[in-house]
């Protein structure tokens, strides 16, 4: 059990080169033993190179790994204590799965008697009794990654489970209960979890700090209300929430800044000068159909449905956004009378969220 | 119409009954004739060439050494192939150094090279025996020798062949998954353990064809055994193959030699199938 600490840590796949380009700009951060984080971000901005710079499996070209103030920057991946599960489930082939299980105890010469118990108490937990004897290979693809995600949690000596996108290969169904079974794991055993993901769903329901990765740098870091109440920038704004916040650009003038020919505005302050680019953002979640707020009219433009609610695509004097809204019937065509309140009205300049309004 | 749909497939069938169906069939043909020399011709004499290559022991025991050379050689090839994948897979500049000089061997025509042997072997003025001699050692009777002419032909197969298995395995290296090496890595497994674990199993299905083939193409020795021994010192390094050749094209007696092929071709078909069989439920587990 350790917190992670990195250290002024960066990394560039060719430090030689005159100017580096770096996967993982420099960044100083700390794991907190026990939490569950999530790491989202799109492909390629640097969410496994910072998982593969924690377990070892790649040397950082720059800074320092501390577990519990332990530099570990130079030590293997054996001696970390650190179990990772990738996105492609890896089976031993030629073995059962009960030998799967076994398999990273037998490498720590673990007693025989221990390595028994300890496999019986991971197959129960993840529901594998059944097939402990039948060969890893005519596993269906879940049942691999639940063996995968086994053998990280059979040794007792694991500070923190990296989970690499483990659940892309899941069905759906499964989804819900692997991640259940993450939770229970991290609640039995105290062990940091850190997930990458690209599925915000997943980072949402799983994570209590989700960490917000672009260009190979954190964006923001925060519990999952906070992303979704005040995202710091446009990108965690589209990309935390479905469908994504609306970004309006604002038109100006000497005392306001408003968007929708003016239905929605807010008094302009001295931060907001000086900039060409100014818009007004809200969550499609915090447009409500009556109550207070703002009021604005708009025409429906699409309708697409999602569980209980409709999310619509709306066009007030030739402006597009969206509303997800539980209550409303009708057609595409209609017109409609919403509403939004001014305390979730976000104004975001040059990209960045604007705090104090 | 659609009852004419089976003539498109006469252009492709008459090519192989030409190629493939005519031969054996006429072969097989020819094993029941007295076929030879002095009578040319398809006389039917039923099964009195098979009665006959029954007793001959001098093909069941070219047959035993064709197993035992095609067996033993091809296994060295494999262990020896796979060692040198295994050293040079990690390093991107050896792999290249090495792909270009393994394919000299095979390029090399098989005539070519044994004769090169031969002189290398030759024990008076060959230069192993020299090397041997300037060492402070006794020379060696490498080709008069039976069980060291076995031998040496062994070598020569094992020289030619290896960076066949070599270029094969390597290639199957290069295309393995990297997780399952991160996985062992975090695992805690070492390399030897990694090699049995991960790499031997995921290598099963390309070993298998590796060598597969080559057993097929083992069993077909001839050159090297041809142009270093003639199959001597006696009949110490004849095989089935040469044989043949010597009851075929040189005794020309047809009839017979046509018999020893089809029996050896029947044997051929029998033991390699089985092999086939044993070898995948060996190394493949996941097809049980």
């Amino acid at each position: 059990m350790a917190d992670i600490h990195l250290e002024s840590l960066a990394h560039s796949y060719d430090p030689a080169a005159t100017s580096p380009e770096y996967a993982l700009k420099p960044l100083d951060m700390t794991w907190r033993n026990g939490e569950t984080y999530a790491l989202l971000g799109p492909s390629g901005c640097g969410k496994s190179t910072m998982l593969n710079i924690i377990s070892g499996l790649i040397q950082p070209s720059h800074g320092r790994v501390l577990f519990d103030g332990d530099d570990v920057t130079g030590r293997g991946t054996a001696a970390r204590n650190i179990a990772q599960v990738f996105q492609v489930p890896v089976i031993y082939r030629s073995m059962t799965v009960r030998q799967n299980l076994a398999f990273p105890l037998v490498c720590r010469r673990r007693q025989r008697a221990e390595i028994d118990r300890r496999v019986g108490d991971v197959a129960e937990l993840l529901g594998l009794q059944r097939v402990l004897n039948r060969p890893a290979v005519a596993l269906t693809a879940d049942q691999k990654q639940l063996v995968s995600l086994g053998r990280a949690l059979v040794r007792d000596d694991v500070s923190a489970l990296l989970l690499d996108e483990p659940l892309t290969v899941i069905d759906p169904q499964l989804k819900f209960e692997l991640r259940r079974k993450l939770k229970e794991v991290n609640q039995a055993f105290n062990i940091t979890m850190v997930l990458v993901t690209h599925d915000q769903n997943e980072a949402l329901t799983f994570a209590r700090s989700i960490i917000v990765m672009n260009h190979g740098e954190i964006v923001q870091q925060g519990d999952p209300q906070t992303l979704f109440d005040n995202p710091r920038t446009e990108h965690v704004g589209y990309f935390i929430g479905s469908p994504a916040m609306n970004f309006l650009p604002a038109a100006q003038s000497a005392d306001a800044l408003g968007v929708l020919d003016g239905q929605l505005q807010v008094p302009m302050t001295s931060a907001m000068r000086g900039s060409d680019d100014l818009k007004i953002a809200f969550r499609p979640e915090h447009v409500n159909l009556g109550g207070e707020g703002h009021r604005v009219d708009a025409r429906v433009k699409r309708i697409w449905f999602e569980g209980l609610d409709q999310v619509l695509e709306l066009d007030s004097g030739g402006t597009r956004f969206r509303a997800r809204l539980d209550d409303w019937r009708g057609t595409v065509g209609d017109a409609i009378e919403l509403r939004v309140m001014d305390s979730h009205l976000r104004v975001f300049r040059d990209g960045e969220l604007l705090e104090a309004r | 119409m659609y009852r004419q749909k089976h003539l498109f497939l006469l252009p492709g069938l008459l090519v192989l009954v030409a190629i493939i169906i005519f031969p054996l069939l006429f072969t097989i043909r020819v094993s029941f004739s007295s076929w030879d020399v002095f009578q040319p011709g398809l006389d039917w004499i039923a099964g009195a060439n098979y009665g006959r290559l029954l007793e001959d022991a001098r093909y069941w025991g070219a047959l035993g050494r064709l197993m035992i050379m095609a067996v033993g050689t091809v296994l060295i090839q494999y262990t020896l192939g796979f060692a040198l994948a295994l050293l040079v897979w990690g390093d991107l500049k050896a792999r290249r150094f090495f792909r270009v000089l393994f394919l000299v061997p095979m390029m090399t025509t098989p005539v070519i090279m044994s004769v090169i042997w031969r002189t290398v072997f030759h024990e008076s003025i060959g230069p192993l025996n020299g090397l041997l001699q300037a060492l402070g050692l006794q020379g060696v009777p490498w080709l008069s020798e039976p069980a060291l002419a076995f031998a040496s032909v062994m070598m020569v197969e094992i020289w030619q062949w290896t960076p066949f298995m070599f270029l094969l395995l390597l290639a199957g290296l290069v295309s393995l998954p990297r997780e399952p090496y991160l996985a062992a890595r975090i695992d805690g497994a070492g390399p030897i353990r990694t090699f049995f674990a991960v790499t031997f199993p995921a290598m099963a299905g390309i070993s298998i064809a590796a060598i597969l083939i080559r057993l097929i193409e083992a069993s077909k020795i001839m050159e090297s055994v041809y142009v270093m021994t003639s199959g001597g010192p006696g009949t110490a390094t004849e095989t089935s193959t040469y044989y043949i050749y010597i009851r075929g094209l040189r005794d020309f007696q047809l009839g017979y030699a046509s018999a020893l092929s089809v029996t050896y071709l029947v044997i051929m078909i029998i033991s390699l199938t089985i092999i086939a069989k044993v070898l995948v439920r060996l190394f493949v587990k996941d097809r049980t």
